[in-house]
């Protein structure tokens, strides 16, 4: 996904998918040696192409610890290269222990934010009783494959605490790719333009069985070192630290550049 | 080409608009009003494709409209927005999308604050002090940075206004001649001489 | 209608800083299980008062599996509106969802009305707090202080008479709860008689806050306001 230049096929119509914005750059690069297995009728060439999941950028992040879970987010939203706003959280509360992110196209991840509130009031309004984040996950990957063949350009990432029978509360974290399937971790979950670097960073600091304070720190230089590396997301980050009995929620500033 | 710019200030927001309607490379109007006034306390600037802008904009127009004579109260803007929004994210995924970038100034007087949203074709939706779209953002975005003050008076927003629409008119080849402004404060919708 | 006069009382008082909601009930017994009731789910206490959305509090008086549908209805129509708008839907706007259905229901032949009145205590941004009724024919309007089901018009009487234009919520509980005592059947006034709830605006988030109260904390209430229960033995002890 993170694939900036790309060989695109021109053919003399010009052939653009519909539906997805042309962000391309207006003069395209011809690459020495391009490969002629294709007909005279179509060009490869090199261009600087944006992905629709990469269009707004942005960020999220969700780390496992004792007894806790955090989740964070950037919150830069861009237009291409331009930042339009640094306001736009990426992370809505589900219920009391349960946090959504979610990273990609702005526009589905407003829209996925206003869907997923309805289904879930409708949940309590039909079954009076708490939503759990294994079920929760499930809603998330169905209400995604529904669009298969259209997906909403997001990759939603769940935080939460499940409860035991024993009536305590376990970790779970549970990210999904644009299609909704379902990618369960013990230790953390990355998702956004920075997903690469968060992948690195994440995987130098994360020990099992942090308590909250430090899976806080843990969680804020993932996320603050990983955006700064990465032209997409940053401008300042919000992060979350769910525990059984209550959510801590900090806003973190950044390299505001 | 197509410029919009907005801005809040104490107490009321600043909404402008160019008024040349082009077809490709021809002017063909000058004296265009690219800016709605959706209910007593809320505008709407709109830009992009010809066609699609005007047909958009009244379809808002009138649903806003019908709402406030069915309640017989307005949306409050947040309201108001979230639902153009979602209109446009709708259209994305139809078979014809409107391709029209919006900013959407309203007042809501149910808690006497100013709000402005930048809303672009693909139903992005950003909450924000100020905004811009079509070429002239590249220009203005950076000076709004710079001068906009959120508590600022009407001749202070007014001021910053100005800088960006020169600002614009000096360095943008493409550079629209006039542009139609109009505020939105407790008392209304109104137009203002630049 | 002839249901609903013999209904449960329900009544609601509009106050300058919230709503009041009461309710009679009527099925008790020692072996109804009340669990459910307990636990509040999506927010009701089980038999008359429920809640319809975040800022909007129902009180239901007539037949009961008409008025769960009905709960069903406003719920969804709710959920709809915050799905469309952004925004929780504004009292009056639900109530009118609710008489547009009734209404259809008396206009067209082979199917029965909703045996259904409603209370609406709810507060929005437009109007703030507010208080309103629907009949089954689908008719509303809005009260500073009513009442439905058996009893409603002696309830209103009284009702009539002390309520004030700038009420405070405390008092409007206090109004509520001795209205209540004089109108129901039984003598004894406890958790498993008597429904409660109140909405407020939440100090720091100016946000509606809407609370349904548990039996026991009905029970307090009730003490507190010296109409509990008239057993001498525990009355002493307690005290």
């Amino acid at each position: 996904m993170s694939q900036i230049w790309k060989y695109v096929r021109v053919t003399p119509s010009g052939g653009r998918v519909r539906g997805v914005p042309a962000r391309s750059s207006t003069t395209s690069i011809s690459l020495p040696g391009t490969p002629d297995h294709l007909s005279s009728q179509s060009t490869l060439i090199l261009r600087f192409v944006m992905s629709i999941m990469e269009h707004n950028g942005g960020s999220v992040v969700a780390m496992a610890g004792k007894n806790c879970v955090a989740i964070a987010c950037d919150l830069r939203l861009g237009a291409g290269a331009q930042t339009i706003a640094t306001n736009f959280e990426k992370i809505f509360p589900v219920t009391d222990r349960m946090y959504l992110g979610l990273a990609g196209l702005a526009s589905d991840v407003v829209t996925l934010r206003e869907k997923f509130r309805y289904l879930t009031n409708m949940f309590l309004i039909k079954e009076s009783r708490p939503l759990e984040p294994s079920t929760f996950a499930h809603l998330v990957s169905s209400t995604l494959y529904e669009r298969r063949f259209g997906p909403y350009f997001c990759e939603p990432v769940l935080a939460g605490l499940e409860r035991t029978p024993s009536g305590s509360y376990k970790p779970y974290i549970v990210g999904t790719d644009l299609i909704g399937c379902l990618n369960f971790a013990k230790d953390f979950i990355v998702t956004g333009t920075a997903s690469d670097k968060l992948f690195g960073v994440a995987e130098g600091l994360w020990e099992p069985d942090l308590e909250p304070e430090d899976l806080f720190e843990t969680i804020s230089q993932t996320l603050m070192n990983a955006v700064d590396r990465d032209a997409y997301s940053g401008w300042g980050a919000v992060v979350h630290v769910i525990t059984p009995d209550k959510v801590i929620t900090r806003t973190l500033k950044g390299r505001m550049d | 080409m197509e410029c919009s710019f907005a801005l809040t200030g104490k107490d009321y927001v600043l909404v402008a608009a160019d008024t040349t309607s082009a077809r490709s490379i021809i002017k063909m109007k000058i004296d265009e009003d690219k800016i709605k006034t959706l209910s007593p306390h809320l505008l709407m600037a709109y830009s992009g494709e010809p066609g699609d802008t005007v047909q958009f904009a009244e379809y808002i127009e009138r649903n806003i409209r019908l709402y406030h004579i069915r309640n017989l109260y307005p949306l409050r803007p947040q309201s108001a927005a979230a639902w153009i929004r979602r209109s446009l994210a709708e259209s994305l995924r139809s078979r014809h999308p409107y391709s029209v970038n919006l900013l959407v100034g309203g007042f809501d007087t149910a808690d006497q604050s100013p709000h402005l949203y930048w809303i672009d074709y693909l139903g992005t939706m950003a909450t924000v002090p100020y905004a811009a779209h079509g070429y002239g953002s590249y220009f203005a975005s950076s000076l709004l940075d710079r001068y906009h003050n959120p508590d600022g008076t009407l001749e202070e927003g007014l001021a910053t206004l100005r800088r960006a629409i020169d600002e614009t008119s000096k360095r943008l080849i493409v550079a629209p001649g006039k542009y139609m402004v109009k505020v939105v404060d407790k008392d209304g919708i109104r137009e203002i001489e630049l | 209608m002839e249901a609903i006069s013999h209904a449960g009382t329900v009544l609601g008082v509009l106050a300058k800083d919230g709503v009041v909601l009461a309710a009679e009930k009527k099925v008790t017994g020692k072996l109804l299980d009340l669990s459910e009731a307990k636990q509040g789910g999506y927010g009701g206490s089980g038999e008359k008062i429920f809640l319809l959305n975040s800022n909007v509090i129902g009180g239901v008086a007539g037949l009961t599996a008409d008025g769960n549908s009905l709960i069903n209805y406003a719920r969804s129509a709710a959920q709809q509106h915050l799905l469309n708008y952004n925004e929780d839907i504004p009292v009056e706007l639900l109530a009118q969802r609710l008489c547009d259905l009734k209404q259809g229901y008396t206009q067209y032949g082979g199917l029965r009305p909703f045996g259904v009145s409603l209370l609406y205590a709810g507060y929005d941004p437009h109007y703030q707090f507010q208080l309103y009724h629907s009949d089954p024919s689908g008719n509303y309007s809005g009260w500073k202080a009513t009442c439905i089901g058996a009893n409603n018009g002696t309830a209103q009487s009284l009702l009539k008479q002390e309520y004030k234009d700038d009420i405070t919520v405390e008092d409007a509980i206090g109004l509520v709860v001795r209205t209540m005592s004089k109108t129901m059947d039984s003598t004894t006034l406890g958790s498993e008689k008597l429904e409660f709830a109140v909405l407020t605006l939440d100090p720091e988030t100016k946000e509606p806050k809407a609370k349904i109260y548990r039996p026991v904390e009905v029970d307090a209430l009730l003490v507190k306001h010296g109409l509990a229960k008239k057993d001498e033995d525990t009355e002493m002890k307690t005290a």
